[in-house]
């Protein structure tokens, strides 16, 4: 009764105050017009019309994200990399069981097979979600986040050694993890390196052609959109976020032997 | 008529984020576990971000053509006036390649918070921060 | 009543019920409510981003605060105490 009666209280202030401040003027709305760097990400982030400036991508945050600010995510990928290993130093030296799942552990038969016939499809839908990242709503990190809910599910529903048994122990998913990170850094070097052995001017982290370097990666093939380098970053930024989310888990969920302090 | 309640809902969303960040900083400083604490971390991140994309709305520029998303649907086009309605209509893209960066490192935090947690626990046998400060190992 | 009303309207009774969860997530004593109410404001907010035309946003925030973040939450409750003494 007492928690009704502070939440009354709580949304009563909320819509009283609101009105005051709209009916004296004082509150915030916002504007027909944009600032001016918003009018240029918006004109040159899909313009035939402007081939220096452009990044041939339609969708102007993913450009926005991995070619005018690719700086920014590559620094915060390495962010979310030392939390990761933060995690494994943590657990280093815990010896941790190794039992076979049996039938009778986990949940019932029913949901043992939904779970069987919905993982596979999550997983569909999550690498639609990445790999699409330069022409819908999207992107590696969005992909990479939705494929992580499938361990976390498998888990519960069969049992705690389910994922061991199945062959995806945390050597593997530190490979797996280490391949994407890898491959990030490849791609961001890869038309420097080119411009160097080629004798010609170019940058690191460049796209396509700018107006000081005649370099660029192929933005089109055979009509669709492959939109430069932004591909080949939400490919290994998909792979190694949905491993390093499995690498979490693995190390959080599994029970440990009794340790003798 | 229409203006001021368009006005006046505007404002009610405005604050009542501000609400929710005076209630998550009470819950943070003042709730003696360590959960607790991480659970009200987590939703002070999300308002601040909230606030961020709030920024960054543009209001209708006519009653019947809506604002959109910063994203082009009709990509291979041939005359530009296509391009130009988009940019009178879109929303600000930058606030949002702004606030994926902050959730990325904001989750980061929690998952290194969350691993620590846990270490605390094997220690001290409790999770109450009265008792931890108390105790200085 | 225009669209833009209904959009504005819709984002306010969003927004209310966000106020509501976090309230009632800061008295809960019991942990694991207070996880789900956690969820709960995250489902919220993530209809207040769609409002705001941000699908970006909604695709991050939905696995990441709805998904990922209360199952590492009720995996450390299960691992320590379950509920907040006086």
């Amino acid at each position: 009764m007492k928690r009704v009666v502070s939440l009354a209280v709580l949304v009563t202030i909320v819509l009283g105050m609101s009105l005051l401040l709209a009916l004296s003027g004082q509150s915030f709305y916002p504007s027909e017009n944009l600032r001016w760097l918003a009018i240029v990400y918006l004109n040159t982030t899909y313009n035939p019309y402007l081939p220096d400036f452009t990044v041939w991508s339609p969708e102007a945050v993913t450009a926005i994200v991995w070619d005018y600010r690719g700086l920014d995510t590559l620094y915060e990928t390495t962010v979310f990399y030392l939390a990761i290993i933060s995690g494994l130093a943590l657990g280093r030296g815990v010896k941790r069981l190794n039992q076979k799942p049996t039938d009778e552990s986990g949940l019932s038969p029913i949901v043992k097979t939904v779970t069987k016939i919905t993982g596979p499809m999550i997983l569909a839908v999550a690498a639609s979600i990445g790999l699409h990242g330069h022409l819908t709503p999207g992107g590696g990190f969005q992909g990479g986040a939705t494929a992580a809910v499938v361990p976390v599910v498998f888990i519960v529903v069969f049992s705690s050694f389910y994922l061991l048994w199945k062959g995806v122990s945390s050597q593997r998913m530190l490979t797996l993890r280490s391949a994407g990170l890898i491959g990030i850094g490849l791609t961001s070097i890869a038309l420097f390196l080119a411009g160097l052995l080629l004798g010609l001017p170019s940058y690191v982290f460049q796209n396509i052609a700018k107006a000081g370097s005649p370099l660029s990666m192929p933005y089109d093939v055979h009509g669709a959109l492959l939109s430069g380098t932004l591909w080949w970053f939400n490919l290994f930024e998909f792979l190694a976020v949905s491993s390093g989310f499995t690498l979490a888990f693995i190390i959080l969920m599994t029970p440990e032997a009794e340790e003798k302090w | 008529m229409v203006g001021f309640l368009a006005e006046y809902m505007f404002t009610v969303i405005y604050l009542s984020l501000f609400v929710n960040l005076g209630l998550s900083l009470f819950g943070l400083f003042y709730k003696p576990h360590y959960v607790k604490k991480l659970i009200m971390l987590g939703i002070l991140g999300d308002t601040l971000n909230m606030f961020a994309i709030f920024l960054g709305y543009r209001a209708w520029p006519s009653p019947t053509t809506p604002s959109r998303p910063p994203i082009l649907l009709t990509y291979p086009f041939e005359n530009a006036s296509v391009l130009v309605e988009f940019t009178s209509r879109a929303v600000d893209p930058l606030p949002q390649a702004l606030v994926l960066t902050a959730v990325v490192i904001g989750l980061a935090v929690m998952v290194f918070l969350i691993f620590l947690g846990d270490n605390l626990f094997k220690h001290y046998g409790t999770l109450d921060m009265r008792e931890i400060r108390r105790l200085r190992g | 009543m225009s669209l833009d009303l209904l959009i504005y309207a819709v984002g306010a009774f969003a927004s209310l019920m966000s106020v509501v969860a976090v309230y009632l997530a800061l008295v809960e004593r019991d942990l694991v409510k207070a996880v789900i109410y956690s969820a709960i404001q995250s489902v919220f907010y993530s209809l207040l981003f769609y409002l705001f035309m941000s699908p970006d946003i909604v695709l991050v925030y939905l696995p990441v605060a709805g998904g990922v973040l209360p199952a590492l939450l009720l995996v450390l409750i299960s691992k320590t105490e379950r509920f907040e003494r006086e």
